[in-house]
């Protein structure tokens, strides 16, 4: 059997680079056309060409998101797009309206993975797709074990689940929340996250509901970090980190992660140890609760968001390593720092280095109590194994 | 001529339409009642019955789904509504006698989709409350399926495989029986049902009888109206003024309408969502 797949997003050609780097198998971008995300940077042509070269160098895989619901006015450009696509040479292009898979499928060569917007629950869907020449299906996020497992015992196609990071509270593409409140098309990219939102509930009669927090729609992330063994012996083909417009830091750590993590279970499956520190590093990097949600069938309160809370940025992201020369490290700020603040080093396949910055200078050698801007270029003296790209973070 | 389909709110089945479209137990959402597979067998009624499968079908539910679609299959049923694909999956392979009516609520967008799925032996595909009026028009142009457009009624914008009001309860410890709830945010009131999923609905009821004498000379085969807080009058006022609207009419009823409700709104007909904000 081959070994399952870690898919991360990236939202532009650095994300996709640290994505690589930190041990993604294969990455998920959106291009400037027809993606669900329409607001995020997003891969020019010449981008996915670069992305595609890099992927391929590294014998890994890129897809592209093609996963909007079309209107008519995008029906006649969609095959120039698909056409070029095509032409770049990508893997696969990950689509859920059923005219660009149809049309994909009869006039290109793409391989086409039918994306989580279809919202694919059951063996009897799974199989019209795969007869259809789907090559892969994203299952909906609302999937328990059982309605996963049922669909691989009974349908040879591969298999892809999400594994971490935020959730729809609708199930997938049955929401346009974002239309009607804000005029934005969520199925065209331009979902504002109305489930974020909070809203007074009231009863038949009109009468206000009041718990201690606002009534929301809102639900914790997803985390299926302990479950990766059984996904892993489950036979699904891909696992699945959600968020493309997420930070450089964010697809570093996840991708980290998981990468250890599936990597030490199939070192020895005998003797594999959950490591409760990787959850601490997933709970503190995205600055919000997460859960299994609807894999063991539970999706009660204890999934939903009550916090009435502010999104605080997270400080944890300390800067990028762009060099080491044996004695110092050469950091790119990205959050405050000081002397004495306890950090730790991580890249990609090593060990987590943890010290103390004991002292620390400006580009131009000036002795520094306090690291405050950001991009400002910081030297560390410090021993270790270090290299380009490796990220610093509070301890 | 584009008949009237209506969601009815009883089982009564005296309202002024051509067809009803009505859930069953279990394998519908969205409905403001449901039928057990008997009622549905038991039925007499001289108007056409297109029935509504159309909720996310999850590997537990298949057995149910496939016993019910060969029971209906023996019926006069004019059309099955599904959203989820597992039931045109079913029908095709056990060659039913249904007439499929591919309903994915906010994925039937496009006339290039409609063809695909007419393609696939959908007889009918209703269209998304999303898309212009101009839209629905270039659609039927360009698309031998059959077509129903959403015109009257609240209708959802979000359904959830989560219990969203019964956490909440749940969570601070708080107790209320309401079958249907209201949310409320910066002046506008939505109707919410947590039953077997939670769906959330517009908030206002979507009037859409200026654009049907239009959608009629088009050809659209049918209207779809929900009757979902709607009394048994005044649905059947609003259908009688369906039935009588032309060009020369259509402005005073749809004030009318707006009079009676109160609470209306075009809605997607004459404007455009957007998506790119930057």
């Amino acid at each position: 059997m081959d070994k399952i797949e870690l898919l991360a997003p990236a939202g532009d050609l650095e994300r996709l680079k640290i994505a690589f780097l930190y041990g993604a198998d294969a990455v998920y971008v959106g291009g400037d056309l027809f993606s669900l995300r329409a607001n995020a940077d997003n891969f020019s042509l010449s981008d996915l060409k670069e992305g595609v070269k890099l992927a391929h160098s590294l014998n890994k895989k890129l897809y592209v998101t093609v996963n909007i619901v079309m209107h008519n006015k995008e029906v006649n450009h969609i095959l120039d797009y698909l056409l070029e696509l095509d032409k770049i040479g990508i893997d696969a292009i990950i689509a859920s309206d059923p005219a660009i898979i149809d049309l994909a499928l009869k006039k290109t060569n793409l391989c086409v993975h039918l994306s989580t917007q279809a919202c694919t629950i059951n063996r009897e869907a799974a199989l019209f797709w795969k007869n259809l020449g789907v090559s892969r299906i994203v299952l909906a996020r609302e999937c328990s074990r059982d309605d996963i497992q049922d669909i691989l015992d009974n349908v040879d196609i591969e298999i892809e689940c999400f594994v971490h990071g935020a959730m729809c509270s609708s199930y997938s593409g049955r929401c346009v929340l974002s239309n009607y409140l804000t005029n934005r098309d969520a199925n065209r990219g331009g979902c504002s996250q109305i489930c974020r939102w909070d809203f007074d509930l009231l009863d038949s009669d009109f009468n206000e509901i009041k718990g201690d927090k606002p009534f929301t729609f809102c639900t914790k992330d997803l985390s299926m970090l302990q479950y990766v063994p059984d996904m892993i012996d489950m036979g699904i083909t891909s696992l699945k980190i959600e968020g493309r417009m997420r930070s450089l830091y964010y697809v570093a750590t996840v991708v980290d992660i998981y990468r250890r993590v599936i990597d030490s279970y199939y070192h020895d499956k005998e003797n594999y140890a959950y490591n409760k520190k990787y959850e601490d590093i997933l709970t503190r990097c995205a600055n919000r609760d997460s859960v299994p949600q609807f894999f063991n069938g539970k999706y009660d309160s204890s999934c939903s968001y009550y916090n009435g809370r502010m999104e605080v940025s997270n400080q944890d992201f300390l800067g990028v390593v762009l060099d080491y020369d044996g004695k110092y490290l050469t950091i790119e700020q990205r959050n405050y720092f000081k002397v004495g603040d306890s950090v730790e080093i991580f890249g990609p396949g090593k060990e987590i280095f943890s010290f103390v910055i004991s002292s620390m200078y400006d580009a131009l050698g000036n002795s520094l109590e306090v690291a405050r801007h950001p991009k400002e270029i910081i030297k560390i003296p410090v021993v270790g194994d270090f290299s380009r790209y490796d990220l610093m973070r509070k301890k | 001529m584009t008949k009237l389909m209506l969601i009815p709110s009883d089982k009564n089945f005296d309202y002024k339409c051509d067809s009803y479209l009505i859930g069953i137990d279990g394998l519908s959402v969205n409905m403001p009642i449901y039928y057990s597979i008997e009622e549905v067998e038991s039925l007499s009624s001289s108007k056409e019955i297109f029935v509504s499968l159309n909720k996310n079908m999850h590997s537990s539910d298949l057995e149910l789904l496939e016993s019910i679609l060969v029971r209906l299959s023996k019926l006069d049923v004019k059309g099955v509504f599904f959203y989820d694909i597992a039931v045109l999956s079913i029908v095709k392979r056990l060659d039913l006698d249904i007439p499929l009516v591919w309903a994915q609520e906010h994925m039937t967008n496009n006339y290039m989709s409609v063809n695909f799925w007419k393609d696939k032996g959908v007889d009918y595909t209703l269209l998304s409350e999303e898309i212009s009026s101009k839209d629905i028009i270039d659609i039927k142009n360009n698309s031998d399926c059959g077509l129903i457009v959403p015109i009257f009624g609240y209708f959802p914008m979000f359904v959830s495989r989560r219990h969203l009001k019964k956490n909440y309860l749940d969570r601070f410890d708080l107790s209320d029986d309401s079958s249907i709830n209201y949310i409320t945010k910066e002046g506008f009131t939505y109707p919410i049902v947590d039953s077997s999923v939670t769906t959330v609905y517009t908030s206002s009821y979507l009037n859409g009888i200026k654009d049907f004498v239009s959608f009629n000379e088009s050809g659209i085969d049918y209207v779809l109206l929900n009757s979902f807080l709607v009394s048994n009058d005044d649905m059947n006022k609003d259908l009688n003024m369906f039935y009588g609207v032309s060009d020369n009419n259509k402005e005073e009823y749809f004030d009318s309408i707006s009079e009676m409700l109160g609470n209306v709104d075009t809605f997607f007909l004459h404007k455009e969502s957007i998506y790119k904000v930057k």
